[in-house]
């Protein structure tokens, strides 16, 4: 009997730990999602009527607004903060939050 | 089409082969013999060839000259005429260029490569070697491509009802044909873009 029941537990012990070898999380072979790299855009040589310029800059004006939104300023506190002139001396910037 | 031939061969080829004095009953069951023989000859022909295992169908072996031709003619003129009847919408507007561009890059890039690659594992493997799309029409011959609407015509029934035993999926059984047709429109632009150009356009974020 002590046997038997050794036999299970080792069993659904082994069973456990073959079962966990495949039952990873299908997210780590989802790709990466890719960023645009606007810094690349030559807005120089465009031609602004062509659907592949306004396809492009609709692509990094969405992404601008996507990097705007995740600075959280409401939880700053200004109090504690020098004054503007201040900032501006020492060249502080909000884009470097 | 198929009735008047059929009529044609009923009024005329038959009567004249009643009427004519080649119309004897030996010489017609010489003729049935024969033609009997025929197809179980055909038969016997096609069913060893079947099952001996002669046929090579390795990716890596190329066709000869002449039935590469062969499949090619016949796929082209079956695509033409399967897609000549279909409505090409307006395929200017930039958001098709962001939808097809991301479903490109994740659906379709692999085997059709993207600007400044010129091969891939996939496009190497495949037999028949899918079309380069990130490169002119000109730059990839072996099939027409016609003016542009037939161009689009013609990719957007490929890319909807796949093509067998290519390696080529039928989309559509999992994507609309707008988003289809999203597809289209980015192909079109495709061999324009730069690397750069396409990496925005791709890009998921």
């Amino acid at each position: 009997m002590k046997k038997l029941s050794k036999l299970f537990l080792t069993s659904i012990l082994a069973i456990g730990l073959i079962s966990s070898a495949h039952a990873h999380d299908p997210k780590m072979h989802k790709k990466k999602a890719e960023k645009a790299d606007c810094s690349k855009m030559d807005h120089s040589k465009m031609d602004m009527k062509d659907p592949v310029v306004i396809a492009m800059m609709k692509k990094c004006m969405k992404q601008a607004k996507a990097s705007a939104k995740k600075v959280d300023h409401s939880k700053m506190d200004h109090s504690k903060m020098k004054s503007m002139s201040n900032h501006k001396q020492n060249g502080d910037d909000h884009k470097n939050h | 089409m198929i009735t008047r031939i059929i009529n044609f061969i009923q009024h005329h080829l038959v009567q004249k082969l009643v009427l004519s004095d080649f119309y004897q009953e030996g010489n017609v069951v010489k003729i049935l013999k024969l033609l009997t023989l025929l197809i179980v000859v055909g038969a016997g022909v096609v069913t060893t060839v079947m099952y001996s295992g002669i046929v090579n169908v390795a990716a890596d072996e190329p066709h000869s000259d002449f039935v590469y031709w062969l499949l090619e003619e016949t796929r082209e003129k079956s695509i033409k005429v399967a897609a000549q009847d279909i409505e090409v919408p307006d395929l200017s507007d930039p958001e098709l260029l962001l939808t097809g561009g991301t479903d490109y890059e994740h659906m379709c890039s692999s085997c059709h490569l993207k600007p400044g690659q010129s091969e891939s594992d996939m496009s190497l493997g495949l037999y028949p070697t899918p079309p380069n799309l990130s490169v002119s029409d000109d730059s990839h011959k072996g099939h027409e491509h016609g003016d542009e609407t037939q161009a689009a015509q013609k990719n957007f029934w490929v890319i909807k009802h796949g093509i067998k035993a290519s390696g080529m999926p039928a989309w559509g059984k999992t994507h609309s044909d707008q988003r289809i047709w999203a597809m289209v429109a980015f192909i079109k632009r495709l061999p324009t873009l730069t690397p750069e150009q396409y990496q925005i356009i791709t890009a998921d974020e």
